[in-house]
């Protein structure tokens, strides 16, 4: 895969296994999409305190939209119907997200609610498995939890009826930072 | 013999409509969504890989551990080895009473369920949730078996887990499966939320960097390892894989062979104590590796089975094979089903508790076809075989019939002589012959057997050899029991066609049974036996190429006898020598009309007998093929048969579905089991005739005694025909008629 084709390569890959991918020019432009898809989607927010999330101002801009922002505390997440992370890699080959999710309120906000958004700087996304494995690696001690996320929860236990959201997100939705060839739309 | 109980196991499973429904109808889409999840990979190198990286690993588990548990201990978790259940029960039992936990949360972990953790655990007031959906809706029935490894509910239809789920909610439920699912997750949502401690498996474990690596789809494993303040993980010994690098290739293979995704929802890699909500803050969890060895060392030891140990535990090779799909694993019982499962609970458990699931594998290789850590599951079960024949000894008939008839040619000869006298125009019922293996026995009702013949084809073999003027070649023919006794005309096909290729044939009076009976039955004794009288009787005919056309022949001279005789220097080497020479019938024509740079039935060289009538021997017929598991898995021939046939004018080859499906013949076992040979042969035979074709070609001479049994009985107008007969038929040569 050229690098060209990482991008709608993770972009086709993702929504095939059920995840939702909506591209953004770039960070500036993460809070204003992320109220706009999130707003029917519940009004409790789980929010991780990742660089990104912050970079794009999207507390201020949540809680302004009218959002409950909920950041820390023993009931973190449990309650809240949207989880945001963010993750450290996209696969293209399979459409997975990859996080060093060591950080347990990532983990919290990713598994409980029926809601998870994801930011992912398109830069980010690798061809396959092997790559990201390597990069990691390369990166000092091997993360305490890695989690790859490839679509939502799903389920085909009951006479094999693929159902979706189990014990994780029904929802998954992906949000492509500054890949400004798929556009902004 | 399969026991009592085994065989009653067998008929519920084949009266439950809806197991066989819900599997059938999993299997079949699962070939293709299989086929296309693996479009443009290379699958055999990907097997090969992952075989590699296990078999190394499973010679060196002792070093992998040490390593595995020194880099969790550096990252401040806690391996405990055990030796057997036993050890690991209380291990587990210990941590959870240390910190008085009440509930625990379960993700699917085979290796709690072979030491009976959940059990365990209830007697002492501690309570096991399962949390995978499945496992969850099976705990809520107690007694109730798991019919696949992957999905071990998918034999229970909605209506049945909607009264499950009324009954434990005390409310009723609608069979509606979305809602059921949100039950679920809402029922077993505050088990995570309030449970003490968190058990999970493993599918990989890496030694390198002390990770486990749980694969789940609906995500439950990631609870169950984040939730509760402490995590206990049971890995088996064959889950180490040296470096990080290896899980890619595993990661590649488990969900495309397991359920044909490219991936797997959830992957969860977690190497040392994480982060965890202790009740009142934040801190480390506490996390215990349980490595599990309860009879895994002893198998890595094992020069044959250890290749067992490269298993991923995908469940393809259940999802593919005849038998389990009829049967699934409530037959199989314990815990791992289909055919490697026998042969792990042959380790796991005892050789006992494998002597009977290990006795429904028919052999038809379809499993080691698909196995992405390229096990060669048929094989490993026939050793199996002969462990449990070794300990257990044979069956009393097969004993008899074994030993003391086919293990002797001349008296095996004699009787079948005698009894081709005495048997009426029908044949059943002769009290000897009824207990020959390959050949009789009661009436199996769906299946006609075939009258044996007047005149045996070695006795027809002298009138057949022609003095051929300057041969191509000399050929000795072994032609096996099937063709010598029951079809001799297929064998005197095969002297027209290569005799009209310039091919001297010879019959070496002193070949014997291939053994192949007496392999498939454990009874290694006799089929060493028949080995060195077949490979005395065809060194004798001195000829260049000993041909066949029975492909399970073939694959006993070409293969079993050189293994049977390994170490035995003088006869290996014989064994070997004769191996060399063998060539199955169709392949020797495919090359011989090569060579000659033409197809079979033009005009051959002077000297070969002229058509009577060309016309009515190339009326063009529809054919369709069925691939023999031997002829397609072992000797790899299925497309040169397909060209041979297509060479032919007026023939039109029509493709039946599932045209390499077993037929349910299987030697000995359509008598053994014949409830199970029964359905396969009627999928079988359901394929054929909705293919449109006339006659079905097939290269073996057992598959051509099944399907004409099973024809007969549906009164088909199709027929069935050995490649060589059709071939014989469009030369003008047909053997009824011959000058
Ligand atoms: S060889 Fe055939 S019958 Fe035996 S286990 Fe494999 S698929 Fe099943
Ligand atoms: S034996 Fe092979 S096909 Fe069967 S479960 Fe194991 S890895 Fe999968």
């Amino acid at each position: 895969m050229t690098d060209q084709e990482l991008v709608p390569g993770f972009t086709d890959l993702a929504e095939t296994m059920g995840a939702q991918v909506i591209s953004v020019s770039g960070p500036e432009a993460v809070a204003a999409k992320l109220v706009e898809v999130l707003r029917p989607l519940g009004s409790k927010v789980a929010l991780t305190a990742c660089s990104l999330i912050r970079e794009t101002g999207l507390e201020a801009a949540l809680t302004q939209a009218g959002f409950l922002v909920e950041k820390d505390g023993a009931e973190f997440a449990r309650q809240a119907d949207i989880g945001i992370v963010e993750a450290d890699y996209g696969i293209a080959e399979t459409g997975t997200l990859v996080t060093d999710a060591t950080d347990l309120k990532r983990r919290l906000a990713s598994m409980l609610p029926l809601t998870c958004a994801v930011l992912l700087p398109a830069e980010r996304i690798r061809a396959n498995l092997a790559e990201v494995v390597e990069a990691y690696l390369a990166s000092g001690p091997w993360p305490g939890y890695l989690a790859l996320v490839t679509g939502p929860s799903r389920t085909a236990d009951i006479e094999r009826s693929l159902t979706i959201g189990v014990h994780g997100p029904e929802r998954l939705l992906i949000i492509l930072v500054g890949s400004d060839d798929c556009g902004g739309q | 013999m399969a026991s009592k109980e085994f065989r009653e196991r067998i008929k519920k499973a084949l009266g439950n409509a809806s197991l066989r429904g819900a599997l059938e109808r999993f299997a079949d889409s699962y070939v293709v969504a299989r086929e296309q999840v693996y479009a443009g990979r290379d699958f055999q190198a990907l097997r090969e890989r992952i075989a590699a990286i296990k078999a190394d690993a499973a010679n060196r588990y002792g070093e992998l551990a040490d390593e595995f548990a020194r880099a969790v201990e550096a990252r401040g978790g806690k391996v405990f080895r055990a030796q057997d259940p036993a050890s690991a029960r209380e291990y587990i039992y210990q941590v959870a009473r240390e910190h008085g936990v009440t509930d625990v949360v379960k993700s699917k972990s085979f290796a709690s369920e072979e030491i009976h953790l959940n059990e365990y655990l209830e007697e002492r007031g501690i309570h096991p949730h399962e949390t995978d959906l499945a496992e969850w809706i099976l705990q809520l029935m107690p007694g109730e078996r798991p019919s696949h490894m992957v999905m071990p509910a998918i034999h229970l239809p909605k209506e049945e887990v909607a009264r499950v789920f009324s009954r434990y909610l005390g409310e009723p439920v609608k069979p509606d499966i979305a809602q059921m699912v949100r039950i679920a997750r809402r029922e077993l949502r505050k088990k995570f939320l309030s449970a003490g401690m968190g058990i999970s498996g493993a599918n990989i474990a890496v030694a390198e960097t002390g990770t486990i690596v749980i694969c789940t789809n609906e995500g439950n494993a990631r609870l169950t390892t984040t939730v509760p303040p402490v995590h206990v993980a049971i890995v088996g010994y064959e889950k180490l894989v040296p470096r990080m690098q290896d899980v890619v290739p595993i990661l590649e293979a488990l969900p495309r062979s397991g359920t044909a995704q490219p991936a797997t929802s959830y992957v969860t890699m977690i190497t040392g104590p994480v982060p965890a909500w202790l009740g009142d803050r934040e801190g480390p969890k506490e996390l215990h590796v349980v490595l599990l060895d309860n009879g895994r060392t002893a198998m890595a030891a094992d020069p044959i089975f250890k290749e067992a140990l490269q298993c991923i535990r995908c469940a393809s090779c259940t999802n593919v094979c005849p038998v389990f799909q009829l049967v699934s694993g409530q037959v199989y019982g314990y815990i791992y089903s289909g055919g490697i499962g026998s042969i792990l609970t042959s380790f796991f458990n005892s050789l006992e508790d494998a002597a009977d699931p290990q006795s429904l594998c028919l052999g038809c290789r379809r499993c080691a076809e698909v196995c992405p850590a390229n096990i060669n599951i048929p094989d490993l079960i026939l050793k199996l075989r002969e462990k449990v024949v070794a300990k257990q000894g044979l069956p009393a008939t097969y004993r008899i019939v074994l030993h003391g008839v086919v293990a002797k040619p001349k008296l095996m000869h004699g009787l079948l002589r005698t009894a081709a006298r005495l048997q009426g125009p029908v044949t059943h019922g002769q009290p000897f012959i009824r207990h020959l293996p390959l050949f009789f026995s009661p009436l199996a009702h769906g299946r006609s057997l075939p009258a044996i013949a007047r005149q045996p084809l070695r006795d027809r073999a002298k009138q057949l050899e022609r003095p051929v003027e300057n041969p191509r070649l000399r050929a000795a023919f072994y032609s096996g029991c099937v063709i010598d006794f029951a079809y001799p005309e297929i064998g005197e096909a095969v002297y027209q066609v290569l005799g009209r290729e310039g091919v001297e044939v010879v019959f070496p009076q002193g070949q014997a049974c291939c053994g192949a009976p007496a392999t498939y039955s454990g009874d290694r004794e006799t089929a060493v036996k028949l080995a060195k009288i077949n490979i005395a009787a065809l060194e004798a005919a001195q000829a260049e190429v000993v041909v066949t056309a029975c492909p399970t022949c073939a694959v006993a001279l070409k293969e079993d006898f050189p293994k049977l005789l390994a170490g035995n220097l003088a006869w290996e080497k014989r064994a070997q020598a004769l191996a060399a020479k063998v060539k199955d019938f169709t392949q020797l024509v495919s090359e011989l009309t090569a060579q000659a740079g033409r197809i079979l039935s033009a005009p051959a060289a002077a000297g070969g007998p002229t058509p009577a009538s060309p016309a009515a021997c190339r009326e063009p017929i529809r054919v369709t093929y069925h691939d023999s598991c031997h002829f397609k898995r072992h000797l790899g021939l299925d497309q040169v048969a397909r060209q041979v046939l297509r060479d032919q004018p007026g023939v039109e080859l029509v493709e039946m579905k599932e045209s390499d499906r077993c037929c349910g013949f299987g030697g000995s076992y359509s008598i053994k089991y014949p409830e199970i040979s029964l359905p396969i042969l009627e999928r079988k035979l359901k394929n054929i005739m909705d293919s449109g074709a006339q006659v079905v070609a097939t290269d073996c001479p057992g598959c051509v005694l099944q399907l004409r049994g099973g024809l007969d009985q549906r009164h088909s107008p199709l027929q069935v025909k050995h490649t060589a007969e059709i071939l014989a038929a469009r030369l003008g040569a047909n053997p009824k008629d011959r000058t």
